[in-house]
């Protein structure tokens, strides 16, 4: 006993010693377990689902990161790397000599294309293959 | 039933096996239940809690860092639920003013004077116990039914040993006042 009891307090103790079985205790309901199993089961699930939208949605993120980029670079570096801004961002991108490569649609005869669509259809080839690379990297621990 | 330890399980589960959840479940469900059954006196609402606080448990799982044992940490989850959910519903129950039965009523066609007494009795300490407020009915469950110490309940509980010691002197005193009036009543119950 934690403290010393007088007459009284000992009575009151063994009453209720007398009276609460310890082995009695009320038991869980049959199945309990299971159910509770599957309740868990179904928020492990749906806690998948429930991850933040950058989560979710990471691979069209970063996609769109990839894209702005692009887009980026070819409004800042024209193909012929003259540019007429005056910032530091161009200045320093500049001094990296970076250029785009020439994009030849020469075997396109009968077909007069604007030049920017040759780069847009290789960002876009550059994009898918992206895309499923990122795809395979973010899912390899999905698979058994 | 395993002897591994709860640490054993709870890694298991960490690394993603779900089903060794089940082995925690089973180890701890009755104390449990009986917990959040004696603090809100009805069996739907206490499995219901039992099984809220396994899912909590289950999902900071990853938080629990071994300072106290896995049965603490749960019982600390069913005792606030519990209290929680007793004190949002208090003002729509009517509680029993006297106690409805006596021994002789539990004594069915089948079962012996035994088991009768022993239904009685925990029937007696329900009632009792719905006379005292809900913390104290976590407190007395804790120490008589789980034998615990102060210092485990004041784990439990966040009250302090002092604490503990006071309220669990006042809510025995009442719980024996109570008993002792249904007794005096009770003239076809004897020892």
């Amino acid at each position: 006993m934690f403290f010393t009891m007088n007459k009284k307090e000992q009575y009151e103790e063994d009453l209720l010693r007398k009276f609460i079985n310890p082995e009695r205790i009320e038991k869980a309901p049959e199945g309990f377990t299971s159910r509770t199993l599957a309740r868990i089961q179904i928020e492990a699930q749906s806690s998948v689902l429930k991850k933040g939208f950058f989560f979710k949605n990471r691979l069209p993120l970063i996609s769109a990161a990839i894209t702005t980029g692009f887009i980026i670079i070819a409004l800042l570096i024209p193909a012929s790397n003259k540019g007429s801004g005056s910032s530091t961002a161009w200045q320093y991108i500049r001094n990296l000599e970076i250029t785009l490569p020439q994009i030849s649609n020469d075997y396109l005869h009968n077909l007069s294309l604007p030049g920017w669509v040759s780069y847009a259809v290789t960002a876009l080839f550059l994009l898918v293959v992206f895309d499923r690379a990122l795809f395979v990297f973010f899912h390899k621990g999905n698979n058994p | 039933m395993d002897n591994r330890n709860d640490t054993y399980y709870i890694e298991q589960v960490l690394e993603g096996k779900i089903n060794a959840f089940s082995y925690l479940v089973d180890r701890h469900k009755d104390k449990a239940y009986n917990l959040a059954f004696r603090i809100c006196g009805n069996r739907e609402e206490a499995e219901e809690i039992a099984q809220d606080a396994f899912i909590k448990a289950y999902r900071s799982l990853r938080n629990f860092r071994n300072k106290s044992s896995f049965s603490t940490w749960l019982f600390r989850i069913v005792y606030n639920t519990s209290i929680s959910l007793v004190r949002s519903r208090k003002k729509g129950v009517l509680a029993i003013e006297e106690f409805p039965a006596d021994a002789v009523d539990f004594l069915g066609i089948n079962r012996n004077e035994e088991e009768a007494v022993e239904d009685y009795r925990n029937s007696l300490i329900n009632f009792a116990l719905q006379k005292i407020s809900e913390d104290d009915r976590g407190l007395i469950t804790l120490y008589y039914y789980d034998d615990l110490d102060t210092e485990e309940i004041s784990k439990i509980t966040g009250i302090s040993k002092s604490g503990i010691k006071v309220r669990l002197f006042r809510a025995r005193k009442k719980m024996a006042d109570i008993i002792a009036k249904v007794e005096q009543k009770n003239v076809f119950y004897h020892e």
